[in-house]
């Protein structure tokens, strides 16, 4: 039988790492008591002196010094749906959930053909609309302006990426282009609307187009926000692509070109797949940004999470609980982008294996 | 009028890159079943030329059939003649995401609409002729060079080419599997496949070709059976060729 070389022990390395030297101690164990300070502090605050019930709430704000979590049990509602009628909140609760599953869903690998994909978005977004909107079958109509909270930071944050992407790869080819005009064109369309705040893109769809635009052509102020966004987004992950396909060996090409495939063909089955696998980590971080940036809509007048999070304590009665439904937020957020980040991490394991 | 015999007819074929003038002149007549070896020092032009056959480079002045289709602006031609020719080159350009066994089946599927147990069943036969079948499922990375290189000939016979180009098939290869990819190319001599290959392997070339061409800065500068090639060379400049490369 072959030995093993399992190392020092554990004390052994944690002496070696932690210890080795009278500064390394003194460094090791003031780190190790300003962390355990952190972590007791916050679990007194969050947990041990922390008020839940809103029954409670006369005690929140004097003196206990802990947490005021009954503004999250008495106003979770307000945060999670925003504007959307009390009554019918129960639509907006389902909606968000049916667009949280089919992007769970588009995460199963065996999801990943072009009809599996658009028929599950197409369900998502149908299902979501409905609901959202109602005004048929004895749902009462809700206008977008209504629309709320998580529900509508998702929907936000699903659409941009769902016209963004196909227009990125466009935008990518595009500027790839073997006729200099056309990619000369789209560089500039690229560089120009990147070099503008996100910001100000918004304001221009929001605003701006109903003066310039045809009537018929201006649509619902949150579809122009989304398209607006989405062009935004477009712009820098083309550059992420053109990059990933620009990695790649001229020979790729060459060798579908020499085995008589068409241009669509050789973009769709040999160059995409695999500048994507090189884009992936950029690609992912792209999307983590895009998904924080949709909070940049409540100036335009949308009230999404980050909003409704401040009605939720901006009334006399929760007025000082500002900290706690910050943090319920943000907590919010993290689960969606650490889900997003954690599931990047798997799509790289897994083509590390396919490729050794 | 093209000689119905001819697999490649070039004519007084030119290639600039820019104001550099790669091709100058070239004639060249390539019988069906011939096997043509093209040597010649680097940057002599040799890639270029059969690189210009499948328009991969496109030329400038001057005429290139392949099998009765011009070559020319018309994208169906360059469409027809891609299909006709197929191509081996010298990094093996296999699709690394995709198994020995999909880099097989891809091109006959999308560009010859076989379907896909037809063209698995082709591209199994044509594995277990270039010896490798046992690895169809495996990934080019898990495979040496030489297995890459025996799988890109695969590739390139499954679309049942009547031509086939080699690009310095084993100059990338470890001396030990050199001979391995040289097998497959001589049994595919032997079946009567026409077939161009830039290459220095000289003892190749004497087994199987009928022709050898020797080129320099951009030009033809001989022509031979390979015994009268390599015996008796006619000009000096492939005498120093020959000297450099068997001298040692």
């Amino acid at each position: 039988m072959a030995q093993t070389y399992s190392g020092p022990g554990v004390f052994k390395r944690i002496r070696d790492d932690y210890f080795s030297t009278r500064l390394n101690t003194v460094v090791t164990l003031g780190f190790a008591a300003f962390v355990i300070w952190v972590v007791w502090s916050l679990f007194g605050w969050g947990i041990q002196q922390a008020i839940w019930s809103p029954a409670d709430k006369d005690h929140c704000g004097h003196g206990s010094g802990g947490a005021c979590w009954a503004v999250i049990a008495a106003r979770w509602r307000l945060i999670f749906f925003g504007l959307f009628p009390f009554e019918e909140q129960w639509r907006s609760g389902i909606a968000c959930a049916a667009i949280v599953l089919t992007g769970g869903l588009s995460c199963v690998p065996w999801f990943w053909s072009a009809r599996r994909l658009s028929a599950l978005w197409i369900i998502g977004f149908a299902v979501f609309y409905c609901l959202m909107r109602g005004g048929f079958f004895g749902l009462t109509l809700v206008s977008e302006q209504n629309w709320g909270g998580l529900s509508l930071t998702i929907f936000i944050f699903a659409s941009v990426t769902l016209i963004g992407m196909p227009l990125a790869i466009v935008f990518a080819l595009l500027r790839q282009s073997r006729l200099p005009w056309i990619a000369r064109t789209m560089g500039v369309v690229i560089d120009t609307i990147r070099s503008l705040p996100l910001l100000s893109i918004l304001f221009t769809f929001a605003i701006v187009i109903p003066f310039v635009l045809p009537g018929w052509m201006i649509g619902d102020k949150l579809y122009r926000v989304i398209v607006g966004y989405a062009l935004f987004f477009a712009c820098y992950q083309a550059e992420i692509i053109r990059g990933g396909i620009q990695s790649l060996p001229a020979g790729q090409d060459e060798a579908a070109m020499a085995l008589g495939m068409s241009y669509w063909n050789r973009i769709s089955y040999i160059i995409l797949p695999q500048a994507f696998r090189n884009a992936l980590p950029a690609t992912i971080n792209q999307l983590v940004i895009t998904f924080k940036e949709t909070s940049l809509v409540v100036i335009i007048g949308f009230f999404e999470i980050l909003a409704s999070g401040n009605a939720a304590y901006g009334n006399a009665e929760w007025n000082f609980a500002h900290v706690e439904v910050y943090c319920f937020v943000g907590l919010i957020y993290f689960t969606f982008v650490f889900a997003l980040s954690r599931y990047g991490a798997y799509l790289e394991r897994r083509m590390a294996v396919v490729e050794r | 009028m093209t000689n119905s015999q001819s697999a490649v007819r070039i004519s007084d074929m030119d290639k600039y890159y820019g104001t550099f003038h790669a091709l100058k002149g070239i004639n060249l007549d390539i019988a069906k079943g011939e096997k043509i070896v093209i040597c010649g020092p680097s940057g002599s032009g040799k890639s270029t030329l059969i690189r210009c056959i499948n328009r991969l480079e496109e030329h400038q002045v001057g005429s290139i059939n392949v099998l009765g289709t011009e070559l020319d602006d018309n994208l169906d031609n360059i469409d027809e003649i891609r299909r006709e020719t197929g191509m081996v080159f010298q990094h093996f350009n296999l699709f690394p995401h995709m198994t020995v066994l999909e880099n097989c089946i891809l091109a006959p599927m999308l560009v010859r609409k076989q379907e896909r147990h037809l063209a698995e069943r082709d591209a199994m036969e044509l594995l277990t002729k270039v010896k490798i079948p046992e690895q169809a499922e495996k990934y080019p990375g898990q495979l040496s060079g030489g297995q890459q290189q025996r799988v890109a000939i695969a590739r390139a016979l499954c679309m049942k080419p009547a031509i086939m180009l080699f690009d310095e098939p084993t100059s990338a290869l470890d001396p030990e599997m050199i001979s391995e990819v040289l097998d497959v190319m001589v049994g595919l001599a032997h079946e009567g496949m026409t077939m161009i290959c830039v290459t220095h392997e000289m003892g190749f070339a004497r087994q199987v070709a009928d022709r050898v061409i020797f080129m320099d800065g951009g030009e033809v500068i001989e022509q031979a059976p390979p015994d009268q090639f390599f015996d008796n060379p006619q000009h000096e400049r492939t005498q120093a060729f020959l000297g450099q490369i068997l001298g040692h």
